[in-house]
């Protein structure tokens, strides 16, 4: 019995051999045939040409299918805190919440927990989900943080005298409220960009004249006998309903 | 009136709304061309014990396994149906049954007990679990949870997808209700407002006149009416434009200082002081929801307002206090049918009451014994409790075993064999009451016919 262990061995050893070069050689004939092959086909591709789709029998009227396969959502609301917070000048939450509040009882804004769930954020401690449509109180909330954003961005870019360039949102001088389309037009532009992206010349065409209107309206309210005292200069609040008009706009909530 | 109702669904809702590509529903008004009827949905949170109020049990004679609530476990001091009586004549002192009508009653009910004839009870409720989240959704929407989500529409997204009118610009308004938006055949505009506070919004609503004027706003809103009606005519999608279109109209009204006052938390309670009382610990959000439920109906700005109460989830030595958390409920109830009976439905000389309709559930009930804790755990039974015209009150509906308390098989009832009735019958019954075919939404559910009026 012990003998007969090493005869065993050597014989599985010289079978193994065997078997090495048998595969040894198939493997160097499939290479072989492999590579003439690829030779081949190399050659074969050289020598095609494309066709134009429309020159292939049954092809001549295929269209492209260009029609949306998804349909519109809305708009996520981090969206929307995300592009405020980059206009209020890419504070963080905390810093514009405390710049927007200001502690000097204008009561402009709350604190962002207070409009979380009207703008449709989700809040999973009491298993309130996302909403996935807007709403009249969720436009009333855009409103509400869009006044803020466009008083405290006039009081930062035109009452404290920010030079032009480093400012939020009126980036331009704002004249002296003349009733001057031409003026207003190149000034609106700037606030158009900014808010909707791109130019107003792009718009329809009564969108400069309309807010143009909104603005001289604005103006001649605030400079009439007995108007409301306003932080604002009656120039400054024209702005600033341009302003509102524009960060309530449905092409900046949609886009 | 069709036309224009399904025109006006198919843009409020939304400004967004994948609902818009499964384009219009048409769906015929299921009460009449335009309802009338309005409701408030109520969760108390929890799990509550019915052995104090729907179902009391107060003597372990005829071989009832759980332990009576006695004055060892709970304070009942402030329970004002509480009139001490030994237990089966030994030194523990329980309390005594009330006999209202048709009804044998717990201590718990307040005064709501005295109202006997207006409201319904369903008894003996099969809950199939004694998770918080599953009872809690199987309540609202007649199905457990899958995965530990709901699967279902909630019974105020079916009322409001039903009955929503013109007028209810906030067609169904939920404050910390389980509700769900869950569905192929609802509307964009009848997703619940689902929010934590009714108050917050009031916040969202503020407006400071240090910079500009309501005038200055409004012409702002005026241009964006104007511009959004431009989109929409170059819109891929005009429903979009014209949603928001409709959306901003709408913003001079939830402005206005009538719509502002809903959640006006000082406004409200001023209005409705009945909700608030001395002595009042645990409901006073309770109250404060209610108080915004007969605003929001009375002014028809919503068809649907749900709210959850304060949580009754006693384990332990805090169950002394649970009879006093859910008498507050039922307090609150009663308070909101008198309010309802005293205010006058818009445009008639019938009363609120005459018109909404009052559902209240929780997720499930408490063991019959008491816990080495001294409180009470979950258990799987149910009761819920309905005021509704449609619904014949000064009726129980369902039942207990007399051992275990555990719910008993109905005969001759369900279309598919005697069992007991589940969370689902009452949701199919409480919609048939308005001629809504439940099926049109639920898997289970059938309604109880001997309920109906």
């Amino acid at each position: 019995m012990r003998l007969a262990k090493p005869i065993r061995l050597v014989v599985v050893v010289r079978h193994r051999r065997r078997q090495t070069r048998t595969l040894a050689i198939g493997l160097a004939i499939i290479a072989a045939g492999a590579f003439a092959i690829a030779q081949s086909a190399c050659s074969s591709v050289d020598e095609l040409s494309g066709v134009p789709v429309s020159s292939i029998p049954g092809h001549g009227d295929l269209g492209l299918d260009n029609t949306p396969k998804d349909g519109p959502r809305m708009v996520p609301p981090e969206a929307y805190i995300r592009t405020y917070l980059h206009l209020f000048g890419g504070l963080s939450p905390m810093a514009a919440q405390k710049a927007l509040r200001a502690n000097d009882q204008s009561a402009v804004f709350d604190t962002w927990n207070d409009y979380l769930s009207s703008l449709g954020m989700p809040d999973y401690r009491v298993d309130i989900p996302r909403a996935t449509q807007t709403n009249t109180l969720m436009l009333a909330t855009f409103e509400r943080l869009g006044i803020a954003l466009c008083d405290r961005s006039i009081e930062h870019d035109l009452q404290a005298g920010t030079p032009i360039g480093q400012r939020l949102v009126f980036d331009f001088d704002p004249g002296t409220g003349s009733a001057d389309l031409g003026a207003f037009a190149s000034r609106f532009d700037v606030v158009h960009r900014t808010f909707l992206g791109y130019p107003a010349a792009l718009g329809p065409t009564d969108r400069v004249s309309d807010f143009f209107d909104l603005y001289t309206k604005t103006v001649a309210a605030h400079k009439a006998t007995g108007a409301p005292a306003s932080r604002l200069t009656s120039d400054q609040a024209g702005w600033a309903t341009v302003c509102y008009g524009l960060v309530r706009h449905p092409e900046f909530q949609f886009y | 009136m069709s036309q224009s109702r399904r025109t006006f669904l198919k843009v409020l809702g939304a400004g967004a709304a994948a609902a818009f590509s499964s384009g219009p529903i048409a769906r015929a008004l299921a009460d009449t061309g335009n309802s009338k009827e309005f409701f408030i949905l109520i969760h108390q949170a929890g799990g509550w014990d019915v052995t104090l109020w729907s179902d009391p049990r107060n003597s372990r004679k005829g071989g009832y396994i759980g332990d009576p609530a006695t004055t060892l476990d709970i304070d009942p001091t402030k329970i004002t149906g509480w009139q001490n009586q030994p237990l089966d004549g030994g030194a523990d002192e329980t309390f005594q049954l009330l006999q209202k009508g048709n009804y044998l009653l717990g201590p718990a009910m307040g005064s709501l007990a005295d109202m006997f004839d207006r409201f319904t009870l369903i008894n003996g409720l099969a809950m199939n679990t004694v998770s918080h989240p599953d009872g809690t959704y199987f309540s609202s929407t007649g199905r457990h949870l899958a995965g530990g989500r709901p699967v279902a529409a909630s019974i105020d997204t079916m009322l409001a997808n039903e009955l929503v009118s013109q007028q209810n610009f906030l067609p169904s308004v939920s404050v910390n209700f389980p509700s769900t938006f869950i569905g192929n055949n609802l509307d964009a505009s009848v997703s619940p407002l689902r929010v934590t506070d009714v108050t917050a919004v009031a916040k969202s609503l503020a407006r400071t006149t240090l910079y500009d004027s309501d005038q200055d706003r409004a012409n702002v809103t005026t241009l964006l009416d104007k511009e959004s009606k431009e989109l929409a005519q170059d819109a891929y999608y005009p429903q979009v434009p014209q949603a928001f279109d409709l959306q901003v109209g709408r913003m001079p009204q939830i402005l206005s200082d009538d719509i502002r006052g809903l959640f006006d938390a000082n406004k409200l309670k001023a209005a409705h002081p009945s909700f608030f009382y001395a002595g009042q610990q645990y409901q006073k959000t309770g109250g404060l929801n209610a108080a915004f439920a007969v605003e929001a109906i009375r002014k028809q700005v919503a068809r649907v307002v749900s709210f959850q109460m304060t949580s009754c989830d006693t384990h332990n030595t805090n169950y002394k206090f649970h009879p006093q958390i859910i008498q507050e409920t039922f307090e609150m109830i009663a308070s909101l049918i008198r309010e309802m009976d005293n205010t006058t439905f818009v445009g008639s000389n019938d009363k609120l009451s005459d018109h909404v309709h009052i559902l209240v559930v929780s997720e499930f009930c408490r063991t019959p014994q008491i816990n080495l804790s001294g409180g009470r755990d979950h258990y799987p039974n149910n009761s819920a409790l309905i005021v509704s015209p449609r619904i014949k009150a000064n009726t129980v509906f369902g039942a207990s075993d007399p051992q275990q308390l555990l719910p008993v098989e109905q005969k001759g009832v369900f279309s598919d064999g005697d069992r007991a009735p589940s969370p689902a019958d009452v949701l199919a019954t409480f919609m048939g009451a308005f001629k809504i075919d439940p099926r049109k939404y639920m898997r289970d559910g059938e309604v109880i016919k001997a309920l109906l009026r």
